[in-house]
């Protein structure tokens, strides 16, 4: 009974909503996507302004990091807090739907992650004119594989929070104020060397934090940390679990409470 | 003949499951009364036998659980009790704009519900001249969907619904905003289509569509089946009851 699915008609299904999301948001305006970048720069122009010109931040290449650690924070805050209403936004597709409920909110993800790509020149382009070197040829696996990574990490807690977000509405607003502290404590506008040490120790144990040094450190080092990619995937691992199974308890009543 | 729906006993209650806010958490939700728009059980006790071919009426009161039962066949809710059984491939169009998107354009949003319902990319670019064929929408199609009016809504859904290959159709109450000629050709479309066999379950306040289209009917009270048979005698009697509660309720003051 019901709609039989493949998983490609389910692949496809995925690719129409992540399309609807982007042009959703970059909504039809010609410079949708440059007005989404804009704000980008400008808030790393503000911070660039605060921290290394009022504050002294001693760290080479500041922007740069300030730039590409940005970018994926946005995916990050973003993908999550507009996962969290895919389901109350999209309440008549909700109650249509039936099944695949998941896909909703791996939508709004994918679709970040989409914006993320075609930003991606752009952060380039920043670091070969403000770092003054070019993109390596490592980055053509190490990237890949952090887009994959983040999709991984973010998208259990897209998960759960789109769901807790269906029964209690007051979870969207909890997100914004949960992304503001956490933007914050984890070291991305400021390196972590200048945490004073009892704090430094906690920061580092939070995995956003290993994700975001992950990117940090490709961009700025070419590098890829093994250790902090696999410390960040085993939590995403443990997210995941955890959204698997709440999905399984609420994920039934979801069409009568949006 | 072979049933293409079943249901048995079927039972649903939205009580127990309503958003909360924080506060309503903290503090509790204050107790409501037992009305027809809210009530302990939706739908309590529903049986449903809908042979392959057949077209099937439901009537009732708004409020009657008319559309819960659609929703609770549909599967996007879940019943708390009952057997629900369903022979092929389900399409619905229970709301007007449900799966459909204001910024995306008409064509975007018919890939976007035929997807929904199960459809391939591939069988969807087959469909879609026939699709803006049958809606009439022509290059209105090329337009954002929050441009559009209730009727032409009604004429995209009811485009795709009839494209997607279903075995069974559930309507609601969706085709009432289309002009009167484009609801012919959809009453046209939905005879053609048990006549291949499909099965139709249709809400509608529309007596006449009802009577011109259905086999079989039931109306539902207060959640429960009053009334099920030959549609015309449901319809008669369905009218009978709505006139003695007119009679019984006191006129509006001017």
């Amino acid at each position: 009974m019901k709609i039989e699915r493949s998983p490609l008609q389910l692949l496809e299904f995925l690719f129409l909503l992540a399309r609807m999301e982007l042009k959703a948001r970059y909504k039809d305006r010609v410079l949708g996507y440059l007005w989404s970048v804009g704000t980008m720069f400008a808030l790393a122009f503000v911070f660039w302004i605060a921290f290394k010109i009022i504050m002294r931040v001693e760290m080479e290449n500041y922007s740069v990091y300030l730039i590409t650690g940005l970018f994926p924070w946005a995916w990050l805050q973003v993908g999550t807090i507009s996962a969290a209403r895919s389901f109350v936004a999209n309440a008549p597709l909700v109650r249509e739907m039936g099944l695949a409920h998941a896909i909703l909110p791996l939508s709004n993800v994918v679709a970040e992650m989409m914006h993320l790509i075609f930003v991606l020149p752009l952060v380039i382009a920043w670091v070969f004119f403000a770092g003054g070197y070019g993109p390596s040829v490592s980055w053509a696996w190490q990237i890949p594989l952090l887009l994959l990574l983040q999709v991984a990490f973010v998208y259990p807690i897209a998960l759960i929070c789109a769901l807790a977000n269906a029964y209690v509405r007051d979870v969207e607003h909890l997100l914004g104020i949960g992304f503001l502290v956490l933007f914050f404590a984890t070291p991305m506008v400021y390196p972590i060397s200048m945490v004073p040490e009892p704090l430094a120790h906690y920061f580092e144990l939070s995995p956003l934090y290993a994700l975001m040094q992950s990117w940090h450190s490709v961009f700025l080092e070419g590098a890829l940390e093994p250790a902090r990619v696999a410390y960040a995937a085993g939590f995403a691992a443990c997210v995941g679990a955890v959204a698997w199974l709440c999905y399984r308890r609420f994920a039934p009543r979801i069409g009568e409470v949006v | 003949m072979t049933p293409a729906v079943v249901c048995e006993d079927l039972w649903k209650s939205y009580h127990l499951h309503r958003p909360v806010g924080l506060k309503a958490l903290v503090v509790g939700a204050a107790k409501t009364r037992e009305t027809r728009f809210a009530r302990q059980w939706a739908l309590s006790g529903v049986n449903l036998r809908v042979s392959k071919g057949q077209a099937f009426g439901v009537l009732g009161h708004n409020g009657s659980g008319k559309t819960t039962l659609l929703s609770v066949l549909l599967g996007t809710v879940p019943a708390d009790r009952g057997r629900i059984e369903l022979q092929g491939r389900v399409a619905s169009l229970l709301e007007l704009g449900a799966g459909f998107h204001g910024d995306l354009t008409g064509e975007e949003n018919i890939f976007l519900y035929a997807s929904i319902l199960g459809m391939s990319l591939r069988k969807i670019r087959e469909q879609l001249p026939a699709i803006v064929e049958f809606s009439e929408l022509d290059n209105a199609v090329e337009s954002p969907l929050r441009v559009y009016s209730a009727g032409m809504m009604a004429r995209l859904g009811f485009s795709i619904i009839a494209h997607c290959a279903a075995d069974i159709l559930l309507i609601d109450e969706v085709l009432a905003v289309g002009d009167a000629r484009f609801q012919e050709k959809c009453r046209d479309y939905l005879r053609s289509f048990k006549q291949r066999n499909g099965t139709l379950i249709i809400v509608s306040h529309s007596m006449r569509e009802l009577a011109s289209l259905c086999d079989e009917g039931a109306c539902l009270e207060l959640g429960k089946i009053v009334d099920s048979g030959p549609v015309e005698s449901v319809i008669a009697g369905y009218t009978g009851r709505a006139a003695a509660v007119g009679a019984a309720r006191p006129p509006v003051q001017p």
